[in-house]
């Protein structure tokens, strides 16, 4: 890392001296580095120049002058570079394509609001300046936005501006930006932009992120323009450095039931396996839970598994974890931001009922080349990146592995010991980023295998491609679009028996193109709208013999397409200054499309092959169904003070894409599967509500958040469906009510040195399969919970700073068992016992309590050096608890004994070895 | 037979050590209702029909509740209608001549309890059966835990050959009889005193005992090209136990099933392999075809079929296995004479050669084999 001899602008050390750049010197200097011909200049004049030294790094310096003046011995130096020099104290500052403004900063006076914007400072002496410099609090740089002289009349400027970090390059996304005069702010988007509308005249204006020191400026706001910025990254290297004061935004801005995940939380959270799981973190969020070790779905909101969307930078995933759960599909290292939408789900998104997990990568350092990793017992990983161009071409690419066969063959069973399991994934993007226009193409693959013994064999990829391209119409509308292309393929091999034994191929296409618009009407009106087409090609397979032995029929589950079309239009609304209210509208249309043959079945029978009466055949791109899918999503903010808000929210969403699954877990070979002629999309309306609160001066922030879903056509699979024996899934599905209703606390403390988070909710989600007979209910048309229906969830986070280089982390982890369906009386066949079972889930597994424990050491905190260290110890399930995974009855000896399974039910500890390029706080 | 241990195989995937799996205690309140359980049907090729009529237990306590004095009528749709005869202990008997047990015809059955309760059956359809085309085992070696910690065994395993015209859903029956001994005849006994027999009594020493394999065995060749199948596996036998020893016998019995039937044996097997598999379905209520008509409200269990049978048996002495099993009898040395037992245990069998007795005692299944639950009646198709 090179050093950085920026000038320090909040210096308050006033060197009294005589010397002036103005004065003359005499200057011959041949072929010096800028470095050495500052220091020849400082010699002979005592002034000195203030730069970066990475600007100046490539520059030669040939003067020959007799008499010259130090500025312009300077400047002439400087020639050919995007440098400018400016006068700061009798010294030389440079800066690149900005001119240091020379007048005096404002003072925080009391009248500050009613300044003049007339500026006082050619009148002030020398010696006033001075005088008065010395007093300020701090000195505030100005930025200065437009041409003076322009004619707004009063009307208000529209200001495009932008926030980039300063090490990198890369933008800064969710920024707050808040003008203190104004009571005003925006936030930034993912390129780092923010629209701004204000009267001419002079602001203070604050730019704050979570990891980023917090930076005030003045601003000068003659007519429209633009300006961008630069933070950096906050790097303790003194004692203790608390920033706190405007934070509370944060939570105001907070749109109802969404989540965001800094990454810096997760880097210092307890690892399992040596792994960092960005999924696992979010399910110690209020609202999402995970069943249970070996349990790769996650559950939000009382939704299925399947009713989640995973975006990573545009691109779907259709499974997101590697190894049936244990291990997250991506490299959390390459993430930036992570947002989890749950309540209020932008108009932009849709397609799935309870949640958006949306992933942005980091764009890959534009200054400098740079690679970081980590390595563990089970995997290894590492990540690339660099400029291609400086300034405005970046390249990411990262690639993680697991070599984890030499641990199966050390357990005893021995069908595992003679399995194979691995994974991998690699993802990687190139982005372009110019003042106007951002794009980028990303493309991401992952694969797993797992083979059972010589019994069966899965694997499984998610492949896809996006290409993204940002660009600023003006500076109130700006423009995204994307073109995506992913897959999700698995395959399966099953040989348990010669005769039946199969393999079956799987495809899922995603293709996908969309605008989505930002307009700034005005300070009061925001706009989004867009457009979205995306086209789903599925290929269900085919079930065909293995082995020359196999006699298995062969099985053409068919092909099937569809269309899912949408237009959005979402207007956030300041109705007044402390109310804001935002309204989406999202028009879907989903539409499945031939060549396909339909069967339909007689009226008042269950829907079985034996009562198909009629088939009919749709041709080539011809439309089966018209689905019209209109989505209303409203929330309204109240500020009740300036720390805190209440939220209220309506959220509609459709559905038309299901996983066929009718196990306990997510199988790595369950289809996906889209709505038909037969199967209706579904569909839930959400209301909620929410208060939230901050006290700054304790660093607490509290939210508490109710919610009521209700879905309908939510689909159950029969007892003891099939998914492989016939292409019509109408036969093993029934659609049915499923009701989700909870309540959502949250605490959370941080910049202290413990810090953490706690979470508590309740909430239950029950299902109603009843359409009037006994063919075509579930459970007797009786109303059941549904398989991840968990009352009470309790989640601990905490991070304790020992010192600055070692810290210590935990979670705790508490929650009801998951339902489950139990024998309750037992009878006779011919000698042999038999169990007669409950009502569907109407029993549950012990509860699911587990503490896990991390301690970080870092190397040490300099800052200039090669390569920064930090070694993890990581023990999961501290107090090895059998947490109950399921549960089931044995008969031994005429007595009937119950035995419970445990995934986990031992403490696993780890240590990983995570490496990168750079000092502590690099990235 | 689906293996889908998969679940532990992931479990244990990147742990060190295995997933564990310990007793507990669910707390299950139970259900005092007493449902009704109906077995049986009209298997064309069986000289008798049986039906058992019995009721469900307590969880806590599961035990065999026959329910006897039941009128039972088997009726087809024909319009014949066959009576069952109450044999006790819940079993219900009919000698039907087979020339009613024709492919094609459908049974019911119709009960009527002690207690006036009305149960019937939907219809089933007798359906013909596939041939089985033979029964044959495999020596097999298993791998335990430890690389080096083998189980050597006999695996069984079928081949069924059917036409088109056939059922393609199947049950098999599988029943087993073995013979073994117990290791001493009763020669010498103490009761107070010692007695000699002369000749040895060795009446109890041979038996043969018989069970019904547990597991249940069902096959649809619906989604096969075929209405056959090669080497299904059965059961598997290890070296760990004393079947092998003597005389091993085996019967298959075949069943074709209706649709109906077919998911209910199919799902009471799946329900019966519950293991804390990770992919598993949740066990469920199962439906038979039984109904209560006289409160429609209350469930019965079971389910009456009907089917042709056919059935192979197959017999194997010694097939090569190296046996490694303990026996049950472990005799008991008296250091200090006869007087030390207890006169509870009288008569006490003494170890002892045809001159004089030894200070050993021979528990009783050292000289009685029925306590292993045999007979000693050789049975008619034992081949020696």
């Amino acid at each position: 890392m090179k050093q950085i001899l920026l000038i320090v602008l909040m210096l308050l050390v006033l060197r009294v001296q005589a010397d002036k750049p103005d004065q003359i010197i005499s200057c011959h200097v041949n072929e010096l580095t800028f470095e050495q011909f500052c220091t020849v200049i400082f010699q002979k004049s005592g002034v000195k120049v203030y730069y970066k030294s990475s600007w100046t790094a490539d520059l030669k310096v040939s003067i020959q002058a007799d008499s010259i003046t130090v500025f312009d011995a300077v400047s002439r130096a400087i020639r050919g570079t995007t440098l400018q020099l400016s006068v700061w104290n009798d010294n030389l500052v440079l800066l690149p394509d900005q001119v240091l403004i020379s007048e005096l900063p404002e003072f925080e006076t009391a009248d500050q609001e009613n300044a003049p914007t007339e500026q006082q400072s050619k009148t002030l002496t020398t010696s006033e300046e001075r005088y008065l410099t010395g007093r300020k609090a701090e000195v505030i740089q100005t930025l200065r936005v437009g041409e003076s002289g322009s004619q707004l009349r009063g009307k208000k400027a529209k200001i495009l501006g932008r926030v980039l970090d300063q090490e990198t390059g890369e933008p800064v996304f969710y920024a707050t930006v808040f003008i203190e005069e104004t009571q005003t702010g925006a936030v930034t988007d993912v390129n780092g932009f923010f629209t701004l509308s204000l009267k001419p005249g002079k602001y203070y204006i604050v730019f704050d992120f979570l990891g980023y020191e917090k930076k005030k400026y003045q601003l000068e706001v003659l007519s429209d323009g633009n300006f961008s910025i630069q933070l950096s990254k906050t790097v303790y290297q003194i004692e203790e450095f608390v920033v706190y004061g405007d934070r509370q935004r944060s939570m105001k801005e907070k749109d109802p039931g969404l989540d965001k995940i800094s990454m810096r939380s997760v880097k210092e959270l307890p690892m399992l396996m040596g792994e960092r799981d960005i999924l696992k973190v979010s399910t110690t969020l209020p609202g999402i839970v995970n069943v249970g070790e070996g349990n790769a779905g996650l559950n939000v909101r009382g939704g299925g598994a399947d009713q989640n969307a995973f975006y990573i930078n545009n691109i779907p995933i259709f499974n997101p974890t590697h190894l049936f759960g244990f291990f997250p599909a991506f490299n959390s290292d390459i993430i930036k931001d992570f947002s989890v939408y749950k309540g209020h789900i932008p108009a932009a998104f849709g397609g799935r009922l309870s949640s958006v997990f949306n992933i942005i990568t980091r764009r890959g350092n534009r200054k400098n080349f740079t690679a970081h990793g980590g390595i563990s017992p089970i995997s290894a990983n590492i990540v690339v990146e660099g400029p291609l161009k400086k300034e405005t071409v970046s390249v990411l690419l990262s690639a993680r592995s697991t070599y984890s066969d030499w641990i199966l063959q050390r357990i005893k069973d021995p069908d595992i010991r003679n399995s194979k399991a691995g994974f991998y994934d690699l993802a990687g993007g190139i982005n372009f980023d110019n003042q106007n226009t951002q794009s980028s193409i990303f493309f991401y693959h992952s694969k797993d295998r797992f083979q059972l013994a010589d019994l069966t064999e899965y694997d499984y990829a998610n492949s896809g491609i996006s290409f993204n391209v940002g660009y600023n119409f003006s500076k109130t509308l700006r423009g995204e679009f994307a073109l995506v292309g992913a897959q999700y393929a698995f395959n399966t091999i099953d040989k348990q028996e010669i005769s039946s034994a199969y393999k079956h191929d799987y495809q899922l296409g995603n293709y996908e193109l969309k605008a989505d618009f930002k307009h700034q009407l005005n300070e009061k009106h925001s706009l989004d709208f867009g457009a979205s087409m995306v086209l789903f090609k599925l290929n269900r397979g085919t079930v065909q013999p293995f082995g020359f032995q196999s006699i298995r029929k062969t099985m053409e589950l068919g092909n099937e397409q569809g269309l899912e079309s949408a237009i959005y239009l979402a207007d956030s609304w300041e109705v007044m200054p402390r109310l804001t209210l935002n309204t989406g509208l999202r028009l879907g249309l989903f539409n499945p499309v031939g060549p396909k043959t339909v069967y339909t079945y007689a009226d008042g029978f269950p829907t079985d092959i034996r009562y198909i009466n009629d088939s009919i055949s749709f041709g080539r791109n011809e439309v089966i169904k018209w689905y019209v899918q209109p989505d209303l999503r409203i929330a309204l903010n109240y500020e009740t003070d300036e720390y805190g808000a209440v939220k209220l929210a309506f959220n509609q969403m459709h559905q038309n894409l299901f996983m066929l699954n009718n196990t306990i877990s997510v199988a790595p070979n369950t289809q996906w599967k889209l709505a038909d002629y037969h199967l209706k999309p579904s569909q839930s309306n959400q209301f909620s509500a929410g208060v939230f609160r901050t006290i700054p001066r304790m660093g607490l922030e509290f939210s508490a958040e109710l919610y009521y879903k209700l879905t309908k056509n939510y689909p159950e699979f029969k007892d003891g469906a099939g998914f492989l024996d016939s292409p019509q899934v109408e036969t093993t599905v029934l659609q049915g009510e499923q009701q989700a209703a909870g309540i959502e606390l949250f605490l959370k403390r941080s910049s202290r040195r413990l810090e953490g988070w706690l979470t508590y909710t309740y909430s239950r989600s029950l299902v109603q399969v009843n359409n009037g007979q006994q063919w075509n209910s579930i459970n007797a048309g009786k109303t059941y919970p549904a398989n991840f229906d968990i009352p009470h969830v309790l989640n601990m986070v905490l991070n304790y700073h020992l010192s600055r280089r070692v810290s210590v982390s935990s979670i705790i982890t508490y929650q009801t068992g998951k339902p489950i369906t139990y024998p309750i009386s037992a009878y006779y066949n011919e000698g042999t016992p038999y169990f007669d079972y409950s009502d569907r889930n109407a029993y549950r597994l012990p509860n699911y309590f587990r503490i896990d424990l991390s301690l970080t050491f870092e190397g040490n905190l300099k800052k200039k050096k090669l390569i920064h260290s930090s070694l993890n110890l990581s023990l999961y399930n501290l107090t090895g608890r059998d947490n109950p995974y399921a549960a089931y009855f044995k008969v031994e000896n005429g007595r009937i004994r119950s035995y419970q399974y445990a995934i986990i039910g031992v403490p696993v500890f780890t240590a990983t070895w995570i490496f990168k390029i750079g000092n502590y706080a690099s990235e | 037979m689906l293996r889908s241990n998969i679940a532990l195989a992931l479990v244990i995937l990147f742990v060190f050590l295995l997933g564990c799996e310990k007793p507990f205690d669910p707390n299950i309140k139970g259900s005092d209702a007493r449902k009704y359980v109906i077995n049986g049907g009209v298997f064309a090729g069986d000289s008798l029909q049986r039906l058992a009529i019995s009721q469900t237990s307590a969880i806590s306590n599961p035990e065999y509740l026959p329910v006897s004095r039941c009128q039972v009528i088997i009726a087809d749709d024909r319009g014949n209608s066959f009576t069952m005869t109450d044999v006790g202990n819940g079993n219900y008997l009919a000698n039907i001549d087979q020339a009613y047990l024709l492919p094609g015809t459908a049974f019911k059955v119709e009960i009527t309890t002690p207690d006036g309760s009305r149960l019937e059956s939907d219809y089933d359809t007798l359906l013909p059966v596939s041939t089985l085309e033979a029964v044959y085992y495999e020596i097999e070696v298993h791998e335990g835990n430890n690389p080096d910690d083998l189980t050597q065994g006999v695996q069984f395993f079928l081949d069924m050959q059917g036409n088109s015209n056939d059922s393609r859903n199947y049950r098999w029956k599988v029943f087993e009889t073995y013979e073994y001994h117990s290791m001493y005849a009763r020669e010498w006994y103490y009761d107070g005193e010692v007695h000699h027999i002369v000749p040895p009594d060795s009446s109890t020493m041979y038996c043969w005992r018989t069970d019904q394999i547990a597991e249940i065995f069902t096959l649809t060749t619906s989604n096969l090209n075929e209405n056959a199948i090669v080497s299904y596996p059965l059961h598997f036998v290890s070296n760990r136990s004393v079947r092998m020893e003597y005389g091993y016998s085996l019967l298959v019995k075949q069943y074709a099933l209706s649709n109906a039937a077919y998911i209910y044996w199919d799902q009471m097997r799946q329900n019966s392999l519950q293991g804390g598999s990770l992919y598993e379905t949740q066990p469920l209520a199962i439906k038979g075809n039984m109904h209560h008509l006289s409160n429609t409200d209350q469930e019965v269990l079971g389910f009456f079929g009907a089917s042709q049978v056919v059935s192979r048996r197959i017999f194997l002495t010694n097939p090569g296995l190296n046996l490694d099993y303990n026996s049950t009898c472990s005799p008991t040395g008296l250091r200090f004479g006869v007087g030390e037992i207890d006169p509870r245990y009288y008569p006490a069998f003494l170890m002892g050669d045809a001159v004089t007795y030894y200070p050993v005692w021979l528990h009783d299944e050292c000289v009685d084999c029925t306590l292993m639950g045999g007979v000693t009646v050789k049975p008619d198709f034992w081949p020696y």
